[in-house]
């Protein structure tokens, strides 16, 4: 079947079958390796994108549904250079193994266009959907704070 | 002990510029921006094939046969493999594993074929073609059951299989190893002591949840080159195990080479061999093109190495005084269908399993035992998070019942520096009166909390830990050191990049030596044809033995830099200095040589020629101080263990009374580093870490039928910590009484930020509710029908 | 990740060509909406249609408006819709209370309450909710558009009274003043299915609806409960009276993710936390909407 997608900011005509995920054309087909694949039924997260401004699970989008959508993940968003969020991640020492990083990025990046004073709670409830091991989430919600207009806590 | 260890190269107190600060992580970048590259984000071109395995159904099995025939012949297969392509046997410590299985399948998922396709879900799809039928028996899946009269053996050809020395097998039985620690006389200390508490604690298995899964990509080129890219904490060890368990084939080292990018989290999950021997096995078979591996999520939980469950016997006996007189732990580990590796957990255990407490007589058996579950193997704190839920459950009812202050009962039996350990060597320097002060001053112990909320009370408990690398006497790390033009420098080390910061904490290390800031020195992740050795990134061992490797090729390099200099200006070594990414000289205060002014060029003379070159060095550390010799009767004689880190945790929880919903309001966690290289990354070792072993003691909980099948292998119904599932404040204490052979007297803090999770918050419940639980996990529903219990107790 | 099973796809372009698929193809069809439970079970091998009719092109679904009294749900209106939503926090609250104890973010972006109800799983977070708000769903099929009191839309364990040919278009509540809540009973703060789950609302004059979640092959609503609370101030005893009926209203299973005996005794003291919420909400105090109860 035919998709065309628009992947931060490029255009893509592709041939795919109903039953490619999204996640997984967006990895082999398009080589955008941000999203990871880590449990394939939604729980964890990191295989979080923006699609048309709000954050999805791409394991749980079929290929096809995304024909004629917007993607952005966090290439797109360093493009240009990273953003304060991502600044203040690097100097919250925020991410350990990283695997969960691009996906909490985004939901984050979410979070503050939406809602640009959030509060821990919000913070919280923004990114309990993504799953991170490594790290107790403490220095997570400390950037994400300090990027808010210094949200009240 | 005796090292060659320069003591003199290090700079004094006060004068560090790099090491003890809180560098931002030199892989910081790459991962907040999407550039970090994982093994499954490899591109291998269209010529890429795809596995997929068929696993067991039945946790206990004869293999009766296989018939591939209709999976052959579907579309998009290339080959398949089964246990009769790789009649072979490996493993880490012990030789007792399988590449596919062979005549037995031992638990619920064990690998019986392997499917090779050109794409995934051709692979898929035939592997649900291949036809294995089996004769189904019945299953061993309690360690007290496996080592009864009569039990079936597991591994009835145990007495053959190669292992270290320091493993004992017990022939004829389920019992893959036994640990013994007999010092003193229990039975006479028992009989005088003025009080003895006997109890059985239970936890069960774990899993690690790294959010990256498993994953492999392997090529036999048409030179007959095995390149496996993996997902692992150990690529030389794994090339090691590669090497050996396809010997058969003709392969040595020199014919294998592992590369590992950035690893997604390991926990010990990804230390060793597990699945990627048969990506590499596989492609064997295909030669000249790569073939990719991953594992499902669900297989993450139940075909990879386990936390192994263990029954824990425990009786203490003290004076009334508080003086412990007598330890007797007997440690019974649900080990699983394989333990060459988990094996090693046990010994670990055994050696340790008195806690850190001054014991004159002890009576330890730790029993590594075989059963029809998943491999049991390293998981971060390797045995110790295992046995100190019972052990600091056990002491604080015994300080209770002595009517003593449990910190009080603490600080009285801590280990300190000199102290004879369970088998004879002497306890490090450490800080553990300090770590339990500050502890227990950071949750403000002895003062009791009254909850605003008529549903809800308050309870504080704390509890103590340490740990030892548990490795074998030879382990040993390396490091290659250069400069380039600009005067940043490129390592090249072994160890991995788990999200710890190791790569940060060498280049810190080797900054600090060579006066060049962090930002100008790159570390790079491991390529086995490319980076000298190193044994494993287990242990939290890296910072210590990587590091002293790391220092040292730094030494060398800073030597061979005053080298060219005396060469060319005459300065003696012994008054130059490097400040700024120079060298300077104390008896000339106007002499400054910029490094990258010669450390690739060299350094031109009067008459035109030069001198020096490009700097480069090496270095490599092995403890030659420790052996792993040892009485199998008694465990005395043998120095097993490079030294101990130590540390206490505290917790305030708020647990509802209606519900047993636990808030743990604060946790303090005060950990000796010897010296914190990074305090941030340190930091994030304890904040993560102490989560960790939370999850594992109020939410996770791994449950098998009575067929030893895994009911949950998944995130929804095996919790792991989301954003909500943190304390309200996290207090981390960073003590530092210097490791006196670390590097800038550094030891490891990686694994024992969890051990002392489960016990703190059994003794916090205690003391909030007066209900005393003796088995994990603690959610909420054992919570509240526990109390349900005890009320209804009361009330007839 | 694959989904080793291959399928159809279609995206009708009106609710007429829809319908059509859904009762012309000759194999097995799925709805596909939201795809947070459907692409799941795919990749599970759990359920291996021959077609997919994806529904989110077709125009009218997405509305959420209150016409007069009556509060209009299309059928793809997300969680995150119901949370974001002004009509909603203004004239329903407890939708958003609901909504936001649903998975996360990233699935509540996508999944839609009405994909909720026909997935019809007995911990489904909108069928206390639904239940206690006397919600009627409106559906159409190849004979034309019909509704369906909630009280018979779950019908059996996963089963709803929507046949094979029908997509459901909207859902209609009628309001008029109340006090709501959705207690639910999860395993940690996280994310987590229902272990057990009440919904109640609370009228004017002691009138109440009470509904249960995950207790029961279905979601359920107790007139029995509702009777004996009717006409009466809510004080201890009366609350304690409720709560000693639930045992005979559930019928909770122990399964690994919790005990039956535990279940039942959560739901009788959400009955209790929950009446005594709904109650002050009505009065406009009580715990503000998204407070969790327990």
């Amino acid at each position: 079947m035919n998709l065309t997608i628009k992947v931060n900011g490029e255009e893509w005509a592709l041939d795919v079958a109903p039953a490619d995920v999204l996640l997984d054309v967006l990895r082999e087909r398009i080589g955008t390796k941000s999203p990871k694949i880590g449990c394939e039924r939604g729980d964890c997260g990191s295989c979080t994108i923006i699609m048309d401004g709000r954050t999805v699970r791409s394991c749980l989008v079929l290929a096809v549904e995304a024909d004629g959508h917007e993607i952005t993940t966090v290439e797109g968003i360093s493009y240009d250079g990273i953003s304060e969020l991502q600044t203040l991640f690097l100097e919250n020492n925020s991410f350990q193994c990283g695997f969960c990083a691009p996906g909490i990025v985004l939901s984050a990046t979410e979070l503050l266009e939406n809602n640009p004073n959030p509060t821990r709670h919000d913070v919280q409830e923004a990114l309990a959907g993504n799953l991170c091991r490594c790290t107790g989430y403490e220095p997570i919600i400390d950037a994400v704070l300090a990027a808010g207009e210094g949200g009240s806590e | 002990m005796t090292t060659d260890y320069p003591f003199e190269a290090k700079p004094e107190n006060g004068d560090l510029k790099t090491v003890g600060t809180s560098a931002v992580r030199i892989d910081g970048l790459d991962k907040v921006s999407g550039a970090a590259e994982f093994v499954d984000d490899m591109d291998f071109g269209p010529g890429l094939l795809h596995a997929a395995i068929v696993e067991s159904p039945h946790a206990y099995a004869r293999i009766v046969s296989i018939d591939t025939s209709k999976a052959e012949a579907a579309k998009g297969v290339v080959r398949i493999a089964t246990g009769e392509d790789f009649p072979y046997k490996f493993g880490m410590y012990m030789e007792d594993r399988y590449i596919f299985a062979q005549d037995y399948v031992r638990f619920v998922g064990e690998q019986v074929a392997g499917v090779i396709a050109r794409s995934h879900r051709e692979a898929v799809q035939a592997a649900k073609l291949v036809e294995v039928e089996y004769e189904v028996l019945t299953p061993l899946l309690d360690p007290r059951g496996a080592v009864a009269d009569g039990a079936e053996l597991i591994h009835p050809d145990l007495e053959d299989y190669t292992h270290v020395p320091w493993f004992f097998p017990q022939t004829d039985t389920n019992i893959a190893h036994l640990r013994k620690i007999r010092k003193g006389d229990t039975e006479k200390a028992f009989a005088e002591a003025d009080y003895v508490l006997e109890d059985t604690y239970h936890v069960p298995r774990y899993a690690h949840c790294a959010i990256e899964p498993h994953v492999t990509v392997s090529k036999l080129d048409q030179a007959d080159r095995l390149t496996v890219w993996t997902a692992s904490q150990s690529p030389h060890t794994q090339r090691h195990l590669f090497a050996e368990a396809l010997a058969p084939l003709g392969f040595t080292h020199k014919d294998v080479r592992v590369i590992t990018p950035y690893v997604g989290g390991g926990f010990g999950g990804k230390a060793g061999v597990s699945m990627e021997i048969l990506g590499a096995a596989m492609a064997t078979l295909v030669k000249g093109r790569p073939v990719k591996l991953r594992w499902t999520r669900e297989q993450e939980f139940y075909n990879t190495y386990q936390r192994q469950g263990v029954v824990a016997e425990l009786k203490v006996g003290v004076m009334n005084d508080g003086t412990i007189t007598a330890v007797e732990h007997k440690l019974y580990w649900d080990a699983g269908a394989y333990v060459e590796y988990g094996a090693n957990v046990v010994n670990a255990a055994g050696l340790s399993a008195t806690g850190p407490y001054r014991v004159p007589n002890i009576t330890n058996d730790s029993l590594c035992i075989y059963t029809n579950l998943p491999p049991g193997g390293p998981y971060r704190g390797f045995g110790y998070s295992e046995f100190h839920f019972g052990l600091e459950s056990h002491m604080d009812r015994i300080a209770e019942a002595i009517g003593m202050d449990p910190v009080e009962f603490r600080r009285k039996n801590a280990i300190v520096e000199g102290d004879e350990l369970a088998y004879g060597a002497s306890m490090n320097p450490s800080g553990m009166l300090e770590a339990i002060d500050k502890t227990a001053e950071a949750i403000e112990w002895g003062v009791e909390e009254e909850s605003d909320n008529p549903n809800t009370v308050i309870g504080k408990g704390l509890a103590l830990f340490w740990k030892a690398p548990a490795m074998p006497p030879n382990s040993s790390s390396a490091s290659f050191l250069k400069f380039n033009e600009d005067g940043s420098i490129n390592i090249t080390v072994s160890g991995m990049e788990l999200g710890q910061g190791y790569l940060t904490v060498m280049a810190q290390i080797a900054g600090e030596v060579l006066s060049v800031p962090v930002e100008k020195i790159r570390v790079e992740t491991p390529d086995t044809d490319r980076n000298p050795y190193e044994w494993q990134t287990v242990a939290s061992h890296v910072t210590w033995s990587s590091g002293l490797a790391v220092e040292k090729a730094a030494i060398e390099a800073r030597g061979k830099i005053f080298d060219v200099i005396h060469q060319v200006y005459g300065y003696e070594d012994d008054s130059l200095y490097l400040e700024d990414e120079a060298v300077k000289c104390r008896t000339d205060e106007s002499f400054s040589k910029p490094l990258r002014d010669f450390v690739i060029d060299g350094i031109q003379t009067e008459d035109g020629t030069w001198r020096g070159g490009p700097i480069v060095a090496s270095g490599k550390f092995m403890p030659e101080f420790t052996n792993a010799n040892s009485d199998p009767e008694t465990g005395q004689g043998g120095h097993p263990n490079v030294h101990y880190t130590v540390g206490a945790t505290g917790v305030v929880l708020e647990i509802d009374k209606d519900t047993g919903r636990i808030w743990v309001r604060k946790a303090a966690l005060a950990v000796d580093a010897g010296r914190a290289i990074n305090p941030d990354l340190v930091n994030g070792q304890i904040t993560g870490g102490l989560v960790q072993g939370l999850a594992t003691v109020l939410y996770e909980d791994m449950r098998f039928d009575e067929n030893g099948k895994l009911l949950n292998p998944n995130f929804t119904d095996y919790k792991i910590p989301t954003a909500f599932d943190i304390p309200d404040e996290i207090i981390p204490i960073i003590v530092e009484v210097p490791q006196p052979d670390g590097p800038f007297g550094a030891r490891g803090v990686g694994e024992h930020t969890m051990i002392g999770a489960a016990p703190v918050i059994a003794n916090a419940v205690y003391n909030a509710l007066g209900v005393r639980i003796k088995s994990m996990p603690i959610t909420q529903e054992k919570v509240a029908m526990a109390i349900i219990e005890k009320f209804e107790e009361r009330a007839e | 990740m694959v989904i080793a099973n291959e399928f159809d796809y279609r995206r009708p372009e009106t609710l007429a060509e829809a319908t059509e698929l859904l009762a012309n193809h000759s194999g097995s069809v799925r709805i596909l909406a939201g795809g947070t439970d459907l692409v799941a079970w795919l990749r599970d091998d759990a359920v291996a249609p021959d077609l997919v009719v994806d529904i989110k092109n077709v125009p009218g679904l997405h509305d959420l408006r209150l016409d007069g009294g009556t509060l209009h749900i299309g059928a793809l209106v997300t969680f995150t819709d119901l949370i974001e939503s002004d009509v909603v926090e203004e004239n329903a609250p407890l939708l958003a209370e609901m909504a936001e104890t649903v998975a996360s973010q990233g699935i509540r972006n996508r999944a839609t309450m009405v994909g909720n109800i026909c997935s019809a799983v007995p911990s489904c977070d909108a069928g206390p909710v639904l239940l206690s708000y006397d919600t009627t769903v409106h559906l159409t099929g190849p004979d034309g558009d019909r509704s369906v009191d909630i009280n018979d839309w779950f019908v059996g364990l996963r089963q709803t009274a929507r046949t094979e040919d029908e997509v459901v278009t909207h859902l209609t509540i009628a309001l008029r003043p109340h006090g709501g809540v959705y207690v639910k009973l999860m395993r940690y703060g996280g994310e987590d299915l229902a272990q057990a789950a009440v919904g109640i609302i609370a009228y004017p004059d002691h009138e109440f609806r009470v509904a249960f979640g995950a207790v029961a092959p279905t979601p359920i609503r107790s007139t029995r409960i509702e009777a004996a609370l009717k006409g009466k101030p809510l004080d201890d005893d009366l609350v304690a009276e409720a709560t000693a009926m639930v045992r005979d209203e559930i019928s909770p299973i122990t399964d690994i993710r919790s005990s039956a005996e535990y279940r039942s005794r959560m739901t009788e003291v959400m009955l209790k936390r929950g009446l005594v919420a709904a109650t002050e909400r009505l009065a406009g105090t009580g715990p503000a909407y998204g407070t969790r109860l327990i």
